[in-house]
């Protein structure tokens, strides 16, 4: 629908990560230690994607692939099953075979190097721990590849088992671990090497809902920390928003919007990105009419469920000082459902031949409307995405 | 007594069991043990001293060791290299290969015998198509060469079959996990590959030797009496023609199973100094 | 190990050689190779058994399917086949008798059983059948229980060759029903512990038994170590037939290995068959 948002438009969070000193030359090469010590400042181009694509065979996984990183920044890829998200970042560690593009890390073309010498750590779905090996050892792994002396090794081995507190489990194996244990020794083995990057693809996905938060918390705390660029596969929304500097939004191999949590929530580019986020409700710009006023003639609109605004029938909707400044018109319908989501109560109500979906805050149980309750819903009209055709 | 009837009578149903494994799996070993040790109308260790004092003894327990030894470890590095590659194929090759490994594993014994007496035998196929084409000069398959080949065609199939859940639960993201670190496909095998292998390598490697040693039917098929092996030497002693020593037989059955027995200590032994296996 | 063609995948590459690996992929090689070797004996067998004359020749002079012919048409062929069919279905019918409750109640009630029926489903590998047949022959021979000679040796003997693989099929099924849960339900709904057994929990694994019953099927009319020592001729299988034959010319006996392999064939097939389709249905459910 929109193939060049990928290309156009790169906003940037101004955030600490990611300070703008752009005018930094890009053939000095920069290692993940270096930045560490703050010897350079950080660029906003350290992780260059350059028009990547991938096929298998008839099946384009990615293409047009095109995005500048910067250094420290945290990136979110994030997307539904089957968006090409997941093989994007095995590519960007070369497990997978680019067919077109290059990737340059701090100026450097690392598309021809094999995995071993770019540099790059990762965090794999399932951990990927070696059975055979201790905790420990698995996290010494890549620094006896280097030939790292034992002594040092230890040392370093101990120092970042330290930072994802298990250093009371360096001794144990990984079956003897639990879920989110084996994460955080498969963090601590792609962290001690120092890698320039760090990939994660799906990380949490394997974990139940309550560790899931905690090592989300911890992970962005550890990468702030060393102010590691990293880029982080996922498909769940609220993950996303919670991590990222910035989202970078997947749909059928391409990224169809790059921005912050807030630019991808409140101001989706597209059909596919207003159904990705939140529970927009999507509505064709002729049968919204009655909820828009003359907004519109054709093409979509998306409307967040919480820009839509709920008063029982009877109720003054002028004393009802809930209401946004720029209302739309009152629509009438009909409550058909009520779910509670904890702080938030979804209705669903049927205006006409509309469905709609409305968030209200979950003030008081006094206030809950019920099943075939009448009401009336008023849209803010500031908050209409128009979506095009 | 009443009181276990009235505890438990589910345990009568374990009895037919019992009784009949008992009978025909404990009691026969039971009595082998007890009659390799039964001289004339005594007790001793006449039996044994008979087996080790007699050339013709220590020969087919040699010959039993050693092709043995060699046919199971040729079997399991073919089987090794043929699940590796099978771990790395796709589509209806890897299916048909599985399915065929597990037929294959059935076919052993006699008919395999007669099977190769036409491919490799005198005038075998074979035979005659190396001759021609200047290889060999001429073949015995009646030979050590001939069985060690024999036995560890018998093995391929029965090594596949054991070894390629193992292989095929090597996943790729360790691989992948250690390129990244930095380790390059020898380092691999040598750090992660082969040590996850070793208790699967290890238990394969014990199941073909006892398969080898206590192999009688495909030699018999093929040279009857004539090459001297620990089984033919006690089948020969309770079957033969001439006359029968079951005493004797016992003893060297009993040494057979107490060979087994250190392979399968030897095994272990070597597993408890590999990396723990998962205790559950 | 075999240098692997996944290094070729690693670093980017042009996509021309994507295709080419297919064809000199080295995995296939191995694969094919092996296949080869192992079917080498069979097909040359089969080749012997279709062809007229074979001397001292590469090639058959003629194909003829008079061997076989001879072969299904003679009596103590047929008798030998009706004999092994005999004691496999014996042997195995006994097995089930004394396995089912066995591996059912270690599943159930004692799972200490469990771990005992695992140490000893490993004798009959540890013990081979020349070593068990010494024991046999003197045990049976006479005194009360004179069954060396006859067909009654063999049920209980091949018994327990066929033990481990069944008591492992049956325990392993057992497990993936869940039997403790079906039971309990069963038993809720108003079933004795018997009824439960026979209408529940039997339907349930009889597609792993199944399978079970055909590997092991094909298994004992493979046997022969204890089917020679224990009875020999006087009560002649399948496999002592072939051993007895072997003076006989060299097309029929391949006609009769041909017959014994196929027959191997067609029973893992069907077993396999009914994983495939066991696996179809867990897949789909």
């Amino acid at each position: 629908m929109m193939p060049s948002t990928a290309m156009s438009s790169p906003v940037y969070k101004e955030g600490p990560a990611s300070m703008p000193f752009n005018s930094q030359s890009s053939g000095e090469a920069t290692s993940a230690r270096d930045v560490v010590d703050a010897v350079s400042p950080p660029r906003s181009d350290y992780l260059q994607l350059e028009g990547l694509a991938k096929a298998f065979g008839a099946t384009r996984v990615f293409q047009d692939i095109q995005a500048d990183i910067a250094q420290g920044e945290f990136i979110t890829l994030l997307g539904p099953s089957g968006c090409g998200k997941s093989t994007l970042l095995r590519s960007i560690a070369g497990l997978t075979a680019l067919d077109r593009g290059s990737v340059r890390i701090a100026g450097e073309d690392i598309s021809h190097l094999p995995p071993r010498k770019r540099g790059i750590g990762m965090v794999f779905q399932h951990y990927a721990l070696f059975p055979n090996m201790r905790v420990a050892d698995n996290v010494a792994f890549g620094l006896r590849m280097q030939r790292v002396e034992r002594e040092a090794r230890r040392q370093r081995v101990e120092e970042v088992l330290r930072l994802v507190e298990l250093e009371a489990h360096a001794d144990k194996y990984p079956h003897q671990l639990s879920g989110g244990q084996c994460q955080r020794v498969a963090l601590a083995r792609a962290l001690v090497v120092e890698p320039q990057i760090l990939l994660m693809d799906e990380p949490l996905s394997a974990l139940d809902a309550r560790i899931r938060r905690h090592l989300r918390d911890q992970i962005r705390d550890i990468q702030k920390t060393l102010g590691l660029t990293t880029l982080f596969v996922t498909h769940d929304q609220e993950e996303a928003m919670m991590l990222s500097d910035r989202i970078f939004l997947m749909h059928q191999g391409r990224i169809l919007q790059q921005g912050d949590a807030e630019q991808l929530y409140t101001r989706p580019v597209g059909r596919h990105a207003a159904g990705f986020m939140g529970h927009y409700n999507l509505l064709d710009a002729r049968q919204a009419r009655p909820l828009l006023g003359h907004h519109g003639e054709q093409g979509q609109v998306a409307l967040r469920p919480e820009a839509l605004y709920l008063v029982a029938h009877g109720l003054d909707p002028v004393k009802s000082a809930e209401l946004p400044l720029n209302a739309g018109p009152g629509c009438h319908g009909v409550i058909r459902r009520r779910r509670l989501l904890g702080n938030v109560v979804r209705y669903e109500v049927a205006c006409g031949e509309l469905l709609l979906n409305v968030d209200v805050l979950n003030r008081s149980a006094r206030h809950l409307l019920d099943d075939q309750d009448r009401v009336v819903v008023h849209a803010d009209l500031d908050e209409v995405q128009e979506l095009g055709a | 007594m009443k009181g276990l009837r009235s505890a438990s009578p589910a345990l009568l149903w374990l009895l037919p069991f019992v009784v009949v494994f008992t009978a025909f799996q404990l009691a026969p070993l039971a009595w082998v043990a007890v009659s390799a040790f039964r001289v004339d109308e005594g007790w001793g260790l006449g039996h044994f001293h008979e087996i080790a004092a007699s050339p013709f003894f220590r020969q087919a327990i040699g010959r039993s060791l050693e092709i043995s030894l060699v046919s199971s470890l040729l079997g399991l590095a073919i089987a090794a290299l043929t699940c590796h590659s099978l771990a790395h194929t796709q589509g209806p090759l890897r299916r048909w290969m599985v399915a065929f490994t597990n037929m294959t594993s059935n076919f052993a014994g006699v008919p395999l015998a007669f099977a190769f007496i036409i491919l490799m035998g005198a005038n075998g196929v074979l035979t005659l198509a190396l001759q021609r084409l200047g290889i060999i000069e001429d073949f015995n398959l009646y030979s050590k060469a001939g069985l060690i080949i024999i036995y560890t065609w018998f093995q391929i199939p029965l090594g596949v079959l054991l070894l390629f859940p193992a292989l095929a639960g090597l996943r790729t993201e360790w691989q992948e996990a250690a390129s990244l670190l930095g380790a390059g496909r020898l380092a691999y095998w040598r750090h992660i590959g082969l040590p996850v292998l070793w208790p699967a390598l290890l238990g394969t490697l014990t199941i073909l030797i006892a398969n080898a040693m206590g192999a009688y039917a495909t030699v018999y098929a093929l040279v009857n009496t004539s090459y001297n092996l620990m089984t033919v030497r006690i089948a020969n002693l309770v079957s033969g023609d001439l006359f029968l020593q079951p005493n004797l037989a016992s003893a060297l059955a009993l040494i057979l199973v107490l060979l087994l027995a250190m392979v399968t200590l030897i095994q272990q032994w070597l597993l408890r100094r590999s990396y723990h296996v998962a205790e559950r | 190990m075999s240098q692997s063609a996944d290094t070729v995948t690693m670093a980017s590459v042009p996509s021309g050689s994507v295709r080419r690996r297919w064809r000199l992929d080295p995995h296939r090689l191995v694969v094919l190779g092996v296949f080869t070797i192992l079917a080498l004996p069979l097909v040359v067998t089969l080749g012997y058994a279709l062809a007229g004359h074979w001397g001292a020749s590469l090639l058959p002079d003629s194909l003829t399917l008079k061997w076989f012919v001879e072969l299904w048409a003679t009596p103590r062929f047929q008798a030998a086949f009706v004999r092994s069919l005999l004691v496999a279905v014996g042997a195995l019918a006994l097995s089930l008798v004394l396995i089912l409750p066995v591996a059912f109640l270690a599943q159930t009630r004692y799972p200490r059983l469990d771990s005992w029926m695992n140490g000893l489903i490993l004798m009959p590998f540890a013990v081979p059948p020349v070593v068990s047949s010494v024991g046999l022959l003197q045990l049976y021979a006479g005194g009360p229980l004179p069954l060396v000679g006859t067909p009654w040796i063999l049920i209980p003997t091949y018994f327990t060759i066929v033990l481990p693989f069944m008591y492992r099929a049956i325990a392993n099924s057992l497990r993936a029903i869940d039997v403790v849960s079906l039971m309990d339900a069963a038993r809720l709904l108003g079933a004795g512990p018997l009824q439960a057994f026979f209408l529940v929990v039997l339907p349930n694994i009889r597609v792993g038994v199944q399978i079970a019953i055909f590997l092991s099927f094909s298994f004992l009319v493979g046997e022969f170590v204890f089917a020679n020592l224990l009875v020999g001729t006087r009560f002649e299988t399948l496999q002592v037939y072939l051993n007895n034959m072997r003076g006989a010319s060299g097309h029929f006996t391949s006609a009769l290995v041909v017959t014994l392999f196929a027959f191997t064939l067609v029973l893992t097939w069907l077993g396999n068959r009914q994983s495939g389709q066991d696996l179809a249905k867990e897949s789909a459910s």
